[in-house]
């Protein structure tokens, strides 16, 4: 019985060990602490967003604004790490289980988090936009709220025309300047 | 004591769970880093299946070509046919095409290639073989091309072996991809079209499908000893639109045969899949064939492209979806409407052609003059050979449907002429009242042109269980054929 409990404590011990040293080198295989950071290249450590990384560099975008700052809610921590952890958690089931068409969509709360990310940079054209709707048109029609999207009418604003796995080279990794 | 028991069981589990994962992330970047290798393999190997060990994905999406196996009997279906090919070999048998991976063995098993019992008998010569295998620009390397386009096609049966595969298009050495057919290069040049050495590799990912998949005719050409050989030849000289190649075949009076009823000196349009795409807007805007045909896939960490060329319809997601920014569905319903166009048409054009054929043969009977039907029978050879080059590129439809209709409305046309002025030979030597019978079924029609149908079956079967068999034989000595690529492939035909 004595000796029962030793392997048990023992066992415990070892296994807590290996999980601890295979946890530190899975966060280094799968450069998890990169996804703590808002370097957009974070984000291609899943290939599957390559191409929407190479249309975005390529963008006017690119000098202003990351992945982060169109796509997560900015300002509010708490909405941006819950944002972070939901997508981060769909994403990697996604990609380990390989349960994704070649032809990704944004989601709906991704939508919205753009949309309003789009209109908090472009803030005076907003403004300007809105008073003319405002003066010209009854509110339900001309405003800003009344549901369509900006890329609705901006399609190739940032990512292209063609954003596709068609549209990026071969090889899939993005290289990085030497 | 509860609590170590507890942390050994969440250390296990986490040990199992992080095992998993690291090993996932890791076999990704391993993918990654082969995806970048170019591994050598002999220029001429053309057993399909030695390229697996270094293109596995490539390969297994080649192999599913195989679950293409539907026989579709065209002649069935549309039974019209078997009187417009009336002394032509299609009047025996025409299937829908299925997948490269059949395209030896459908060659083999067509009644079209008849019964041959040694390598000098048999109705086809060896340009027959030309668009079937990677053995073929194997075999024109080896021997020359004129040597490898005299003789019968029997002549070459136990050397090409291998369905349409990776020599077919790539060069294996580097893998890049090739032209390995050089009358394409001479079609281009002779119609004024970019020609291989000017192409881009977007333009590449076309041409290559190109080398088979356009209109050709054997051009009989005359050798040194005495001997000639049918070459396989583009008629592109006057254009790549369909009145251009007929008044390049018009202009060198070429007839492919004599129609058995109605005398016509007649056109057989091949697939002039190629110059239809060129019309179309997938065409105008070079998205090549492969973007449709072999879209990329991406698996985990590695992007590839789909070896198993079919319809693209079917994998709407991978193909038309890169581009189009709309529905499936919509997408689809568009498409749909587009082909039945194009078969209410091709319908009516062949139920005239029928007739017109028949009524000719009948104004023949009732002593019509050369002179007569002389402008009739070059009405019927235009509109026919106009009808069989929109409908034989299969979905001529899809790829350009503004042209497919109107090389549609155009046979229409000429095939109503040519009524017109056979009722009025008909009325003038006494048969006015002449009535072509209806194409009932395939049968009727066969006996309606006097095909020895079942004559025909018995020869195929004695060559298929005969020399052919004997051709399998002979190629796996050579060293060109490994019989385990063909295991388990159920012999199909529309006859047995």
């Amino acid at each position: 019985m004595e000796k029962n409990k030793k392997i048990v404590v023992y066992g415990s011990i070892l296994s807590f060990l290996i999980a601890s040293a295979l946890f530190v080198y899975t966060v280094y295989a799968s450069n998890m602490l990169s996804y703590l950071s808002s370097d957009p290249k974070a984000c291609i450590n899943c290939h599957t967003m390559n191409s929407a990384y190479a249309t975005w560099e390529k963008s006017s975008h690119k000098n202003v604004a990351g992945c982060v700052d169109c796509h997560l809610p900015v300002g509010d921590a708490v909405a941006k790490y819950k944002a972070k952890a939901i997508d981060g958690w769909n994403h990697s089931v996604a990609f380990t289980l390989n349960t994704y068409k070649n032809n990704i969509h944004i989601s709906d709360d991704g939508a919205s988090r753009v949309q309003a990310n789009c209109v908090r940079c472009h803030a005076s054209e907003n403004a300007t936009l809105k008073m003319n709707a405002d003066k010209y048109h009854s509110e339900e029609v001309g405003s800003l709220e009344n549901g369509r999207k900006c890329w609705e009418c901006h399609k190739f604003v940032p990512h292209g025309k063609v954003r596709s796995l068609t549209s990026t080279p071969y090889n899939l990794g993005v290289k990085e300047k030497e | 004591m509860k609590k170590y028991k507890i942390l050994l069981a969440v250390s296990l589990v986490a040990i199992g769970l992080m095992t998993a994962l690291v090993a996932s992330i890791n076999e990704k970047k391993d993918e990654q880093e082969k995806l970048n290798q170019v591994p050598k393999v002999d220029r001429w190997e053309t057993k399909n299946e030695e390229f697996r060990k270094h293109y596995p994905r490539q390969f297994d999406s080649w192999k599913e070509t195989k679950k293409s196996d539907e026989i579709h009997d065209m002649l069935k279906e549309y039974p019209e046919l078997v009187v417009l090919w009336a002394g032509y070999g299609f009047a025996k048998d025409y299937n829908a095409p299925r997948g490269h991976f059949y395209a030896v063995e459908d060659n083999r098993n067509t009644l079209r290639t008849g019964g041959p019992v040694d390598e000098k008998t048999g109705p086809m010569p060896t340009a027959c073989w030309t668009c079937k295998s990677p053995d073929v620009p194997r075999i024109m390397a080896e021997d020359g091309d004129m040597e490898y386009y005299t003789g019968k096609w029997s002549k070459y049966g136990s050397d090409i072996i291998n369905p349409i595969g990776c020599v077919d298009c790539h060069n294996p050495e580097t893998m890049e991809l090739q032209v390995n057919r050089k009358y394409l290069d001479e079609g281009l040049k002779a119609a004024g079209e970019k020609t291989l050495a000017e192409a881009t590799q977007q333009d590449m990912r076309s041409m290559v499908c190109a080398q088979c998949h356009v209109e050709y005719y054997f051009a009989k050409t005359p050798l040194a000893d005495g001997k000639s050989a049918a070459v396989v030849t583009l008629p592109w000289a006057e254009g790549t639109l369909v009145e251009d190649m007929e008044k390049y075949y018009d202009n060198m009076e070429f007839k492919d045969w004599t129609h058995k009823v109605s005398k016509t000196p007649m056109l057989k349009a091949q697939h002039p899949g190629w110059e239809m795409w060129k019309t179309g807007a997938h065409g105008k805007n070079n998205v090549s064939c492969a973007d449709c045909h072999m879209p990329y896939v991406q698996e985990g960490g590695i992007k590839y492209t789909d070896h198993n060329i079919g319809n693209p319809l079917e994998n709407m997601d991978k193909s038309c979806m890169n581009c189009h920014r709309v529905s499936e569905k919509s997408l689809l319903a568009n498409i749909n409407e587009k082909r039945e166009r194009k078969n209410e048409l091709h319908k009516k054009a062949m139920k005239a052609l029928a007739a017109a054929h028949l009524e000719a043969g009948k104004a023949w009977e009732v002593g019509a003059t050369e002179e007569e039907m002389a402008p009739i029978l070059k009405d019927i050879r235009h509109a026919q050979w106009r009808w069989d080059y929109a409908v034989a590129s299969h979905p001529s439809f899809f790829h350009a449907p503004e042209e497919t209709l109107r090389i549609l409305g155009t046979a229409l046309g000429k095939a109503g002429d040519a009524r017109i002025k056979l009722a009025k030979v008909l009325a003038k030597h006494g048969a006015g009242d002449y009535k072509a019978p209806e194409i009932k079924d395939k049968k009727q029609a066969q006996e309606i042109i006097g095909l020895p149908f079942e004559k025909l079956i018995e020869e195929k079967m004695k060559f298929r269980n005969g020399l052919m068999q004997e051709w399998k034989k002979e190629a796996e000595k050579k060293g060109v054929y490994n019989p385990k690529s063909t295991e388990g492939v159920e012999d199909k035909t529309s006859y047995n």
